[in-house]
């Protein structure tokens, strides 16, 4: 096949579509675009497709590899598990925004160069702050506004390191660059990548703004932008070992947080920096099973985040809340949800037959070949964290535990959620038993078996142990109905007091401005006025008048002479003649 | 519903899965140090029952600092931001 349809053709094409549909055919259309983007990936070649020269740039829309493809897989099946968890919703512009997120992403995935990249990269943030704010909180409106502006930080960062990466090599091919190589430019670039993947210092604008997302725009964005991160990382910074101990770095600082939140849904945020540290990290060590495991995880974690953030939606969307402090006891009138959430906590915890199980420990398993033993055991750290957390904290406070102290009216979501939730959560469960389903897409080729006895032990351990800790310190982990202070401080309390010095200092300046010029500027003014109007009237006024009264008494003298008896005239001319002689003589 | 009556049937009877969960604690340190280890090359391979270790610790530790720092100075009120 030499001609190939882009994917995110159907997305672009489909959203503004959209709204041209009523009932049934509407909601059978927003099902039909992720199928069709998926037969569109399902018969992409490899090759470049789409290449094109603008200002003499070269560049490419369609990159198709096994790379991009593992990604463009998990990405298409998470946008049709999305659409069918979103179905409910009435909005046109929610289901447009999402469509326009997914097709940005993929843009991204199959971008050959950087100026295409930074096409789509900069419509995935503008789409995706749109499903921030169906939230339709005050809250999901400031947070999306950080969200905005934190992204168009990242953009520019990136920008910047584009064109000076134009500048020293000539080109905008977007390919690996190798550590020794980097320089200015291409740690500009790094830093723009890492601010999407969630990188420690750059890291709260997720956990900021996720859990002010719309139910359904959550299970959006916990897939996307993160991991077109990660995609890029991987093409472009392989064996960075910032990137192995950042990432290493992230999986740790997500879970402690993940392990004193209190809304469920920053809980899961925070394990999203968590779980893409894994990532991260993966890429960073850089050798073909660790970046296979870090594109390996993303598939998994993908489904398997969805999953949560959909289980999480649920509760949110019935109960109107996502506290851990006010839930408690839902497993009797939404068990189904349960099981499916339980579904996603024991797949992002790693337990045996589950995609997390095959998937994470590729990443674990390269840190411990390459003699990487702190990595690895920080990591391990991570797992423990990750189990404690999603899996035993969430499900036991939300779902068992307490009864709420106030009536929840709590029951099943609509159809299409569970719909949505039960597929995904067979596809957690097929990839668990059948890896190599998964093992067939990653880039480089596997000889990794999950399933030998010392990776189940060492699993089974850490599982379990975590376990019996949970049962002995659960009062511990009880839930307050707290938040807690990230990074964000700084420039959240920074504008508060920029405000404040606006308000005390530039403000009153100002102010004081103001009356001093309408006291003294505007008194000036008046007199300055006066004074010209006096100028005006007497000075220039007089000249011109003057001159012309005596132009118009001149005319009547004039006039009197004009007698029409011609020898009047010869006798002044005379008389003039005369004149005239006498003066010169 | 049905999957509600299995999980209330197994609510019923945690007396006895807790039991069973011990055992099967005990189990998997037996297990572990029957593993054949010829192949350990690091520290963590070496060790019987490395990651039990690991996970007790590390679980403990990672509830006692984590709640410690938030209650030192992390935690604050839900309207902070205002």
């Amino acid at each position: 096949m030499d001609s190939w349809i882009h994917p995110a053709l159907f997305f672009f094409v489909g959203a503004l579509l959209l709204p041209l549909l009523r009932g049934k055919a509407k909601k059978g259309f927003i099902l039909l675009i992720p199928v069709a983007a998926i037969v569109s990936v399902a018969f992409a070649q490899y090759g470049m497709y789409g290449a094109y020269h603008f200002l003499g740039a070269e560049g490419v829309f369609g990159r198709v590899d096994k790379l991009s493809m593992v990604f463009a897989w998990v990405f298409v099946i998470m946008a049709f598990l999305g659409a069918l968890y979103a179905l409910h919703r009435e909005e046109d512009g929610h289901h447009m925004a999402g469509f326009f997120y997914v097709g940005s992403a993929l843009g991204a995935l199959f971008a050959g160069d950087y100026l295409t990249l930074f096409i789509f990269w900069e419509i995935m943030a503008f789409s995706s702050v749109f499903l921030i704010w169906y939230g339709r909180k005050k809250e999901s409106i400031a947070a999306g506004f950080r969200y905005l502006l934190f992204h168009i930080f990242g953009g520019l960062l990136f920008f910047a390191g584009m064109m000076l990466y134009y500048h020293k090599t000539g080109s905008l091919a977007f390919n690996s660059i190798l550590p020794p190589n980097a320089s200015w430019p291409e740690y500009l670039i790094l830093a723009g990548f890492a601010l999407n993947a969630a990188v420690l210092p750059l890291h709260a604008w997720l956990p900021d703004a996720y859990p002010e997302a719309s139910v359904e725009g959550a299970v959006f964005l916990c897939a996307f932008t993160t991991k077109t991160a990660v995609y890029v990382l991987a093409r472009g910074f392989t064996g960075f070992e910032i990137l192995a101990i950042m990432g290493t770095a992230m999986t740790v600082f997500g879970v402690c947080y993940a392990v004193i939140e209190n809304d469920i849904r920053r809980v899961l945020a925070y394990h999203i920096i968590s779980q893409v540290g894994y990532m991260v990290a993966g890429v960073g060590i850089g050798t073909a099973m660790a970046v296979n495991g870090a594109a390996a995880h993303a598939f998994a974690h993908i489904l398997y985040k969805a999953l949560l953030f959909m289980g999480a939606g649920s509760v949110l969307y019935v109960t109107g809340t996502a506290k851990l402090s006010r839930l408690g006891g839902l497993y009797k009138y939404m068990p189904l949800t349960m099981i499916f959430y339980v579904v996603g906590a024991v797949s992002i915890s790693g337990f045996p037959l589950f995609s997390g199980f095959v998937s994470k420990s590729m990443i674990v398993s390269a840190a411990h070949h390459e003699g990487r033993i702190w990595l690895m055991s920080f990591l391990n750290l991570a797992g423990i964290g990750t189990f404690l957390s999603v899996g035993l904290k969430v499900t036991y406070f939300a779902f068992f535990g307490k009864e709420a102290a106030e009536p929840l009216h709590a029951k099943e979501p609509p159809l299409n959620m569970l719909w949505a939730m039960g597929l995904t959560a067979l596809l957690c469960f097929i990839i668990g038993v059948f890896p190599q389903t998964l093992y067939v897409l990653l880039p480089f080729p596997v000889e990794y078996r999950p399933y030998n006895l010392g990776h189940l032990s060492e699993t089974m351990q850490i599982l379990c142990f975590t376990g019996l800790v949970f049962y002995l310190m659960v009062k511990k982990l009880s839930p307050e109905a707290k938040m807690n202070l990230d990074v964000d401080y700084f420039y959240r309390k920074g504008t508060l007091l920029f405000m404040k010095f606006d308000e005390k200092v530039i403000a009153p300046v100002d102010t004081l401005w103001g009356e001093l010029y309408r006291t003294l500027g505007l008194r000036a003014l008046f007199k300055n006025a006066e004074l010209s109007y006096l100028f005006d009237r007497k000075a220039i006024d007089g000249v011109v008048d003057g001159a012309a009264y005596s132009v118009m008494d001149f005319g009547s003298v004039v006039k009197k002479m004009q007698t029409g008896r011609i020898q009047t005239y010869i006798g002044l001319s005379l008389f003039l003649f005369f004149a005239i002689l006498w003066l010169v003589l | 519903m049905n999957v509600l009556k299995i999980i209330e049937y197994l609510r019923a009877k945690a007396g006895p899965l807790r039991i069973a969960f011990f055992v099967f604690l005990g189990a998997l340190v037996l297990l572990d140090i029957l593993l054949p280890r010829e192949d350990a090359h690091y520290v963590v391979d070496k060790i019987w029952a490395f990651w039990t270790f690991f996970a007790l610790a590390g679980c403990f530790l990672l509830i006692k600092i984590c709640k410690g720092i938030a209650h030192l100075f992390l935690s604050k009120d839900e309207d902070y931001y205002g």
